[in-house]
């Protein structure tokens, strides 16, 4: 059963940050490399979930997604799919909340990258495209990953907007966070301790190589 | 006659300031003077296609890289342009080699006429292929960057500022690298400088600018000797810098000097620690501090009473210029006064005397 239950609360987490890695690093690369005047709608849009509580963020989602709501219905009639209460809604959840974490800290490493290193790159033949491939995202990748981490324990943690759009389906929404409030609130508070002691393994573990990728990082900037 | 290379005609207005200015360049290598503000950068940009003009055109040997009319830009990856700037970073990811290398793997290989083995041995960069690009002395930073700009087999080589960045020691080295570009890569380049010294040092035409106005556009002799290059470099002392080959003389040794050999001439300069003879070095002598005589002086401190043969007076603005054929030319800055007690005329045997210790070696000697 604990297997299980932390196979699918990692798959929910995984799909979520690959959801969250592209949409991250192109609005990063937009924020910090083009003169874009919808600049500062973007940068509050890609915070607005910080400041959101977590269940509210999955009322919206369930609004939407659900059979009445506009993405829903469409998903409903054209492919007879139903996305809420399915482990791919808290995967959604999960990467809505997590993606202000991703995206802010690809914003910050794509900033250090030093715009001459760049514009040499393309007086050597590297367009646009190959500049970002071969340069920009080589050297922010450590930032990239610290981000993407970041996130990924974000999603870990989630359970106000999965519960809200995913519901707490025991064997098929039912993640780690979700179980442990189940237990303490059926009283078995053994579970739930067992259960909250893998979710402080996962954090922590995540957390140091998170901590070791920006210190190095870190380091790196300051000494050259 | 050299073939035309460059042509352009450029307008770029930015806040209190505007660049206007229209050119052809030929194949060589062209000078861009003028002092800090000038327009040079912006100039340059707009050439490698960094900034783009408000209006007018930019075309290399015939091909157009911008036209306002024809709404053309093309963006710098695809204008083949090879550019190193006084800051130009290396890429702190890769190697040295791959530092080189980048830019040769984008080039098709149909346009790859320069051998990157040859520019890391013309660079002298074999010991360092293989290390971090990150922990690189200035000096052999910039012979990376230039090797790296040549590996795309550039049709043109824009340079700006190179001299800025690096110590004074590394100067004459640069200058003989570049040198070496066009002897033996024949990729003409366009130097921007703010340093008249420097850019008559390696340009064969030099173009200058004031406030984003071309002032003129000669070939180096004739611009130094003009007086709005002159108004320009007022107040920079014009320096000789010439290239000579250390020649043996034992006895120079004991006494803290090295003697060259520069067109006929053998002048005796600072002892370099670590040269060896044979070896080529670049010097500085500043115009002001060759003292002209018309009789051979003798019992006289000064190490260096070379003669020469004066080929022309120049008048800078109210700066007297003296050119002497030593084999090489020299030019001495001479006043007024001086010239009225010489009574100089072309083609007259003079003696130049140079303190020893005034010449600045150029050289840091590796």
């Amino acid at each position: 059963m604990e297997i299980s239950l932390i196979i699918l609360t990692l798959k929910v987490a995984a799909v979520a940050t690959v959801i969250n890695l592209p949409l991250a690093l192109i609005v990063g690369w937009i924020l910090v490399k083009t003169n874009t005047r919808y600049r500062f709608f973007l940068d509050v849009l890609i915070s607005f979930p910080l400041a959101l509580p977590p269940v509210t963020v999955g009322f919206l989602l369930l609004l939407v997604l659900g059979r009445t709501g506009p993405v829903g219905f469409l998903l409903y009639k054209f492919l007879s799919v139903d996305i809420v209460f399915t482990w791919f809604a808290a995967a959604l959840a999960s990467a809505v909340v997590s993606f202000p974490l991703i995206s802010r800290a690809i914003v910050v490493a794509m900033g250090e990258v030093d715009e001459r290193v760049e514009k040499t790159a393309r007086s050597l033949g590297a367009g646009p495209w190959r500049v970002i491939f071969t340069i920009t995202i080589p050297l922010a990748y450590k930032g990239i990953l610290a981000g993407t981490l970041l996130g990924f324990v974000r999603s870990i943690s989630e359970f106000g907007a999965t519960i809200a759009v995913a519901g707490n389906i025991p064997g098929k929404t039912q993640t780690l966070s979700l179980a442990i409030y189940s237990n303490l609130q059926t009283g078995n508070e053994q579970i739930a301790l067992y259960l909250a002691g893998i979710s402080v393994v996962l954090a922590v573990s995540t957390l140091v190589i998170h901590n070791w990728l920006v210190g190095t990082a870190g380091r790196r900037i300051i000494g050259g | 006659m050299a073939e035309e290379l460059l042509e352009f005609n450029i307008t770029k207005k930015y806040s209190g300031f505007n660049l206007s200015c229209e050119a052809l360049f030929y194949s060589g290598v062209t000078g861009i003077f003028g002092p800090s503000g000038s327009g040079k950068t912006t100039l340059l940009n707009c050439i490698s296609g960094f900034d783009i003009p408000d209006k007018g055109f930019v075309s290399l040997s015939g091909v157009p890289m911008y036209s306002y009319k024809e709404g053309l830009n093309i963006p710098p990856e695809k204008r083949n342009f090879g550019y190193v700037a006084q800051d130009t970073p290396l890429f702190p990811h890769l190697s040295v080699l791959d530092n080189i290398l980048f830019g040769y793997k984008l080039t098709d290989s149909g346009s790859r006429r320069i051998d990157p083995k040859n520019l890391i041995d013309l660079f002298n960069l074999a010991s360092l292929t293989s290390r971090s690009s990150k922990n690189l002395s200035g000096g052999e930073r910039q012979r990376v960057a230039l090797a790296r700009a040549l590996a795309t087999s550039p049709r043109l080589l824009l340079l700006d500022e190179p001299f800025s960045s690096i110590d004074v020691g590394m100067r004459g080295v640069t200058i003989r690298y570049l040198k070496s570009v066009w002897r033996e890569l024949r990729t003409p380049m366009v130097l921007v400088s703010h340093s008249i010294s420097e850019v008559l040092s390696l340009a064969e035409d030099v173009l200058i600018l004031r406030d984003g106005k071309k002032v003129l556009h000669a070939s180096a002799t004739n611009a130094f000797a003009h007086p709005s290059a002159g108004r320009i470099s007022q107040l920079q002392s014009f320096e000789n810098i010439i290239d000579g080959k250390i020649v043996e003389d034992d006895r120079m040794e004991k006494i803290g000097l090295s003697q060259i050999q520069a067109g006929s001439a053998r002048i005796l300069v600072p002892k370099l620690p670590g040269v060896v003879v044979g070896k080529t070095i670049t010097i500085s002598i500043r115009a002001r501090d060759i003292i002209l005589a018309l009789d051979n002086p003798t019992r006289i401190s000064a190490q260096n009473i070379i003669s020469g043969l004066v080929q022309e007076v120049n008048y800078v603005g109210c700066r007297i210029f003296v050119y002497i054929d030593i084999g090489i030319r020299l030019t001495a800055e001479i006043t007024q006064n001086g010239l009225e007690e010489l009574e100089l005329k072309q083609g007259m045997k003079i003696f130049m005397i140079i303190k020893s210790s005034s010449i600045l070696i150029l050289d840091s000697g590796d």
